[in-house]
């Protein structure tokens, strides 16, 4: 990613619990579904600090899981706040760029 | 004829911002223009009370209204009102406008004495600045500011900055008891940094510099998650040593989207009491190479000057002092070029908007 733009978003739209709509500097958007997110949390408690293997995935929380709030962290993340209490993850904005799931970043 | 607002406008709009590299009409720095028969009123409103060319872009103005056909005098006030560059509000401390933090790879560089010193150097430009010790392992800011524990007072749950000098100031270390040394775990330095940050009466600031431990840690890692930084400045010798960790310091303000504001060479040359001679025992110039090579501005370098040790440890850092010595004419240039970069970044910070449907 050399464009500094491409993981510099302008606009985090939360739309109900059911979706993340993010805009980036670079004009792409993508949207981000709560199941989808969820099962992608980085924190440590669902990604395995040592072996670096994902322990909670999609497969592995409730499948109606809401997004309840979207927070800032300083200048570089956004932490979620989910319907099944879970709340640890920092997702920053390298990452959320690096797993979009629309259908340019995501090729079948 | 008289001259109108109109004409007055078009004359300025070929004064530019050396920094911003745009006109000062199209940056809204020109305010209450008044034409008075001959007389030209009006007045330019600067980012910052530290502008180094304040005085160059006076002249310039001046010059420019004076040419206009039927002004015989032009009065030119130079005022500044500082911009806030927080990337989103949530995230800020009401009424700070920019928070810097102040870091380098490893001790023994003269972090603190440098943070100290450009807070007091901004502070006689005139602009509102706060001072905060989160340096939890080895506190000596107190010593230079001359304060101590007991000088902060609360009201209910929230504390009282102490002034010195012009500058309001808390250090971590206030939030221990006595003169016991921290010994704190990750979540005690978090709650410490949570309550100097959020938990005080900071009030109205243009700049709240906060000096970090060295290298890379809890602190560091809290301060980028709770609050949305304007920059971080990095302090290092001109030893390679010494820059090879800064660069690790450099990295994780990258990965947290920490603006670089720039790079400070201390103890840059030595220079002899007795005969003013200079000497570059470190090696002069690694820091400015360095900043040049991870394109980062270069701010200064300060020399190694035995008054700077020698006033700091009596509560009076050399900028107060001797203010005409090369030491704080050093700072007060780097100090101008930091509110400069600042500057810089209120024009091109990006705002995320977070929206709730």
């Amino acid at each position: 990613m050399s464009d500094p733009r491409a993981a510099t978003p302008t606009e985090i739209r939360k739309q109900g619990g059911a979706r993340l709509v993010i805009t980036w500097a670079d004009g792409h958007s993508g949207t981000y579904a709560a199941l989808y997110l969820r099962g992608s949390c980085p924190c440590a408690h669902c990604v395995d600090e040592v072996t670096g293997r994902r322990r909670v995935g999609p497969l592995q929380v409730v499948p109606d899981v809401e997004l309840v709030k979207v927070s800032p962290v300083g200048n570089y993340a956004v932490q979620l706040d989910w319907s099944d209490g879970h709340r640890t993850g920092i997702y920053s904005f390298d990452y959320l760029r690096s797993i979009c799931p629309c259908e340019i970043c995501r090729p079948r | 004829m008289a001259v109108t607002e109109r004409d007055v406008l078009d004359a300025l709009r070929h004064i530019q911002d050396p920094d911003l590299k745009r006109d000062i009409v199209s940056l809204g720095f020109v305010r209450d223009v008044r034409v008075e028969g001959a007389v030209v009123r009006l007045e330019i409103r600067l980012t910052t009370p530290a502008c180094p060319v304040k005085d160059q872009m006076q002249a310039e103005a001046r010059r420019a209204l004076e040419k206009l056909p039927g002004v015989r005098e032009a009065d030119v006030r130079m005022t500044s009102e500082v911009r806030g560059s927080a990337a989103t509000d949530k995230t800020a401390i009401a009424g700070v406008k920019n928070l810097i933090a102040v870091g380098s790879g490893k001790g023994g560089v003269g972090k603190s004495t440098v943070a100290v010193n450009l807070a007091l150097a901004l502070s006689s430009s005139g602009a509102r600045v706060g001072l905060l010790d989160a340096d939890i392992y080895g506190p000596s800011l107190p010593i230079m500011m001359g304060l101590s524990q007991e000088g902060v007072q609360a009201v209910g749950e929230r504390l009282i900055p102490p002034v010195a000098h012009g500058v309001r100031f808390l250090s971590m270390g206030f939030m221990a008891p006595g003169d016991q040394p921290l010994i704190w775990r990750g979540p005690m330095a978090h709650k410490a940094l949570q309550q100097t940050l959020f938990g005080a009466e900071w009030g109205e600031l243009d700049y709240l510099l906060i000096d970090l431990p060295p290298g890379t840690g809890d602190v560091h890692l809290t301060l980028v998650q709770s609050v949305a930084l304007t920059g971080g400045v990095i302090v290092s010798t001109p030893q390679d040593v010494g820059l090879v960790i800064s660069r690790k310091t450099l990295r994780m303000f990258q990965q947290t989207r920490v603006h670089l504001l720039g790079m400070v060479e201390n103890m840059s040359y030595y220079l002899c009491p007795h005969c003013g001679e200079r000497d570059d025992i470190f090696g002069h110039g690694g820091a400015e190479k360095a900043a040049a090579s991870l394109d980062v501005p270069f701010l200064g370098a300060v020399p190694l000057d035995r008054r700077v040790r020698e006033q700091a440890d009596v509560g009076k850092p050399i900028v107060i002092s001797d203010p005409e010595s090369p030491a704080a004419v050093a700072y007060r240039d780097i100090a101008g070029k930091l509110a400069q970069q600042v500057s810089i970044r209120s024009f091109e910070t990006p705002q995320v908007t977070i929206v709730e449907e």
